[in-house]
């Protein structure tokens, strides 16, 4: 009806059918650069790969080879025979267990004195506490230049260098704020009649915190598992100043060594790629199967707070 | 495996590991014990006692530390030595890191060092100005020199770098997070690909670009080659060209950083309420206006979040340095500076006073970043509480 009057009106099925052109394209642009983002995020991981999987004499073809032949999958134990002959002692399954020893120790006592700290905060009423929760939070902004120094020269005066224990030992000590904060936020949604049916019940606060409150944040509670798995594992400060004998070295602190002095001038990609492949891969492996709390860790902080 | 060296390493420090859970728990219980017997309520002293293993940690190792770093800005201290010794002029490390001086030379004149001079004040060695930059304005050249040229080079490394990467990677991952917000199919799928980057160990990712970047038969410099044949120029020297060491850092954290930034915008994204979106719709507002006065204002606290935490990690980087052999020369990160400075260069007392300065330096750029957040960080809660207070 309307068409005869204005010819800038166009009738109802052209005008869905440019909607829906519109649409189209607008999906097409979407899911095109979709796909540009993941070609820039998966070229350089493949390259990665690839690398760590050649003969020497394939690392710099040119053009460049994508698909290694033969594949050489021995890299991944050359790798460290070959640090091994600079660092005795230094071996594959020794590396494996330095870096494992660190990570698990850490990640445990990390957890472990995070939660038992977030329900001090969280669900008692205390003089002071707001004052104290303020402080640990701004401790997230202290930066390690501030501590470096002394802190080394505190565990040499204990005589605790070139060990363990300056990696380890003060994870008891809920040295993440960061996972306070997290744990408290679910702390803290938990209603008071579960502590008060638990006290009538007879618990004492042990109980409570092991047999209620821990089940009920659970996720909260792996979340910070896997992010503290993640951050000793990565963890490369420490180590660096803390361990000087190579046998110790973990996993990263290794692998700085292979570059720093066999790779310095004629750089071994193919034994470094293998090296940065196996430093990803399990975290890589983590992720995949908890990816749930690593999301939930990484967003607590900035949606909640 | 069955290397008698590993079991001897693992066990003592196994043994103090357990020790000190023993300690903190007893420490917690005699706590409680103890304010119990002062008369403190049961609530408040439980409370109170288990948070002490937090309290006791950072009473000895941050504060007395921060502490113990202050005065040792004031000392000389080589890693070699057992104490550090007292500084005849205990504002030396001070005056060696902050001296500059202006010096005027003939347009064509050399710049020598002797005529820079050196530093004035009473140390344990001889400090002697450097060039910096010089400027020529008419027939004379201004040199500015300072004590320690690789300090403020290195600050001016930061500094770029931060003020490049944080803005350019803030962009990037909004960027993505609002693709992934437009009803993608498969989200999930994108979402677990885009973080991909950022669950990569830091190390892998320096070790992986710095590969890429190789300026011999790297994979960048091949794919750029084309470009490279059109303008009959070199191959980029990328982290080995001085000039293009903060570029290449800068290519390197936007890759890097994405990720973890997409995922935390886009879970903010999803938490916007879509009725916003549908009034603004109403009004007869666009996309842009809806982007610009619905999406960023109620995206603003994880805007802020982000920025807070792409400073604070920015100002400290130091892994990726250290998988990255770039020059002394070229520029070096603060805080790789600062490790060098104390565990390679024997000068732990110089490099507690900078540690100080540059912490101050720190901490004021975040203070500054949370005043302005009033002027431009929206909450939601708060207006709620001010609507209600009316």
């Amino acid at each position: 009806m309307a068409t005869e009057t204005s010819a800038q009106v166009l009738p109802y099925d052209e005008m869905a059918r440019r909607h829906r052109i519109e649409t189209i394209l607008t999906r097409a642009i979407i899911y095109a650069l979709l796909l540009i983002g993941a070609a820039i995020i998966l070229i350089p991981f493949l390259w990665m790969v690839s690398t760590s999987l050649k003969v020497e004499r394939q690392l710099f073809e040119w053009p460049p080879r994508w698909i290694p032949d033969p594949v050489a999958f021995e890299n991944y134990w050359n790798a460290w025979e070959q640090l091994g002959s600079i660092a005795p002692g230094l071996t594959f399954w020794r590396i494996i267990g330095n870096t494992l020893f660190i990570t698990v120790l850490a990640m445990f006592g990390e957890m472990f004195s995070a939660a038992v700290v977030a329900y001090g905060f969280a669900r008692f009423r205390f003089k002071g506490r707001d004052v104290l929760f303020f402080i640990m939070l701004s401790t997230m902004m202290i930066p390690g230049v501030l501590t470096r120094v002394p802190s080394f020269l505190i565990w040499r005066e204990v005589g605790l260098l070139n060990t363990y224990d300056p990696l380890t030992l003060p994870a008891w000590t809920a040295w993440g704020p960061a996972y306070v904060f997290l744990l408290r936020q679910f702390f803290l949604t938990i209603p008071r009649e579960m502590d008060e049916a638990a006290i009538i019940d007879g618990a004492n606060p042990v109980q409570i915190f092991f047999y209620v409150m821990l089940p009920l944040v659970k996720p909260a509670f792996l979340a910070i598992g896997v992010l503290a798995f993640q951050g000793n594992w990565n963890n490369f400060e420490g180590p660096l100043i803390y361990l000087n004998t190579t046998q110790l070295f973990p996993l990263i602190l290794s692998i700085q060594f292979f570059q720093q002095s066999l790779s310095k001038e004629a750089p071994k990609w193919h034994y470094m790629m293998a090296m940065a492949t196996m430093m990803a891969a399990p975290i890589l492996l983590l992720f995949f199967m908890a990816q749930r709390y690593f999301i939930e860790g990484l967003n607590v902080g900035a949606v909640k707070g | 495996m069955g290397d008698p060296g590993a079991f001897n390493s693992y066990y003592p420090t196994f043994l103090r590991y357990i020790g000190t859970a023993i300690v903190l728990g007893l420490l917690i219980y005699l706590t409680y014990q103890g304010l119990r017997k002062l008369g403190v309520k049961r609530e408040a002293a439980t409370g109170f006692a288990l948070i002490t293993p937090w309290l006791i940690g950072r009473i000895l190792l941050t504060a007395f530390p921060i502490l113990l770093s202050f005065y040792l800005g004031f000392t000389e201290y080589n890693i070699l030595w057992d104490e550090p010794r007292s500084l005849k002029d205990p504002l030396f490390n001070y005056k060696r890191a902050l001296s500059f001086k202006i010096v005027e030379f003939d347009k064509d004149e050399r710049v020598s060092i002797a005529k820079l001079g050196q530093l004035e004040a009473e140390g344990p060695d001889i400090v002697r100005y450097r060039e910096l930059d010089s400027v020529v304005i008419g027939d004379t050249r201004y040199v500015i020199a300072a004590t320690d040229v690789y300090l403020w080079r290195a600050i001016w490394l930061t500094l770029r770098y931060a003020v490049l990467s944080i803005p350019l990677g803030m962009a990037g991952a909004l960027a993505v997070a609002l693709l992934l917000n437009q009803n993608v199919k498969g989200v999930g799928y994108w979402r677990t690909l885009y973080y991909l980057p950022a669950v990569l160990p830091a190390a892998a990712v320096a070790l992986l670009w710095f590969w890429l970047f190789a300026p011999n038969r790297g994979l960048i410099n091949w794919a750029l080659g084309p470009i490279y044949d059109l303008t009959n120029s070199e191959p980029l020297g990328w982290f080995t060209d001085k000039n293009l060491v903060l570029p290449s850092f800068v290519i390197m954290s936007m890759w890097g950083i994405f990720g973890a930034n997409t995922v935390i915008l886009l879970a903010g994204l999803k938490n916007i309420p879509p009725d916003l979106y549908e009034a603004a719709s109403i009004d007869g507002a666009g996309n842009w206006v809806k982007f610009r006065h619905v999406t960023i204002p109620m995206l603003s606290p994880t805007l802020f979040y982000v920025l807070i935490m792409g400073v604070i990690g920015a100002l400290q980087l130091f892994t990726e340095q250290a998988f990255i052999p770039t020059e002394r020369e070229d520029g070096w990160f603060v805080n790789w500076f600062l490790y060098n400075e104390a565990f390679n260069f024997g000068r732990m007392g110089y490099a507690s006073a900078v540690g100080w300065l540059y912490a101050v330096f720190i901490i004021a750029i975040t203070l500054l970043v949370f005043r302005s957040s009033a002027a431009w960080v929206f909450y939601e809660g708060a207006r709620e509480k001010e609507a209600g207070g009316a």
